[in-house]
């Protein structure tokens, strides 16, 4: 049984994995912007079922609730605010594209080297696999809210009060940038 | 429970994704959606990694690293649309203020 969940969660990491490079893909490849936000849902979602297979519920929820419920919604009403049809014509990708994806592709195939001596060797494959019996840890709290509510008010009080402050500025110079200029 | 190569892969896959979009793309919207991949990328690693360590510290941080994409988005968001009122584009290969 316990190894039947296992591979469950291992099949289904791979299917969420897969959706998620797949939104990623339709993402900066689509020609309509409201399809890259389509793609962009699809990415998100899938990365929150990532997070479950990690056993980080608390985590998938969260993205659910900030990605698909507010960035989303944002990113559509910008779309639709700004007139995007009128470029449909013109070029979709900038002239150095080519240029640009060689440089992607030689980073790609430089840290896949890395990661080949790193992860794949013999000597790496003990040390870097995940071990559901180190991890108890998160479990000494009696769930993943409490966990995370234990590391954020105590050890990490001071980024998440600095996040707040940003989270005003944030809000506060959205506003500014956003109204219409006073002549 | 999936292997940490597989975590770190596909992570490493979506972020040469955002990176690509990030420089091939001229809507500068589909620019800040990239960004938002590669950070959802950072995430995915901490949250791989505090599993691995068993402490909570990744998730912590992943959280925080939430709510700064949330602020980040707002902040390029109304960026685009000023940008749109004044320049009336959102490509960024025709904004060219500073080019003289």
């Amino acid at each position: 049984m316990e190894k039947l969940l296992s591979g469950l969660g291992n099949h289904l990491f791979l299917i969420f994995g897969l959706l998620a490079v797949f939104g990623g893909a339709s993402l900066i490849l689509a020609r309509n912007a409201v399809h890259s936000v389509i793609g962009f849902l699809l990415a998100m979602l899938a990365i929150a079922g990532c997070y479950l297979c990690l056993s980080a519920e608390f985590l998938a929820v969260a993205q659910i609730l900030v990605y698909a419920g507010g960035i989303v919604v944002l990113f559509l009403f910008v779309v639709m605010l700004v007139e995007l049809t009128k470029y449909k014509e013109k070029g979709l990708f900038q002239t150095q594209s080519p240029f640009a994806l060689g440089a992607v592709a030689l980073g790609f195939v430089v840290f896949a080297g890395m990661f080949w001596k790193l992860i794949f060797g013999a000597p790496a494959a003990q040390a870097l696999t995940l071990k559901p019996e180190v991890a108890q840890g998160l479990d000494v709290a009696r769930d993943n809210a409490q966990a995370i509510s234990r590391g954020v008010f105590t050890e990490y009080l001071l980024p998440f009060e600095i996040l707040s402050v940003i989270l005003l500025v944030a809000l506060v110079g959205a506003v500014v940038l956003a109204k219409k200029e006073r002549v | 429970m999936p292997s940490m190569n597989a975590v770190l892969l596909l992570s490493f896959a979506l972020f040469s994704i955002g990176v690509a979009g990030v420089l091939i793309r001229r809507n500068a919207l589909i620019i800040l959606m990239s960004v938002e991949l590669m950070l959802n990328a950072a995430n995915l690693v901490l949250i791989a990694f505090a599993r691995h360590s068993g402490t909570v510290a990744g998730q912590a941080i992943a959280l925080l690293v939430m709510g700064l994409a949330a602020a980040e988005v707002a902040i390029g968001l109304a960026l685009v649309v000023s940008l749109y009122r004044k320049k009336d584009t959102v490509q960024v290969d025709q904004i060219d203020l500073l080019k003289g």
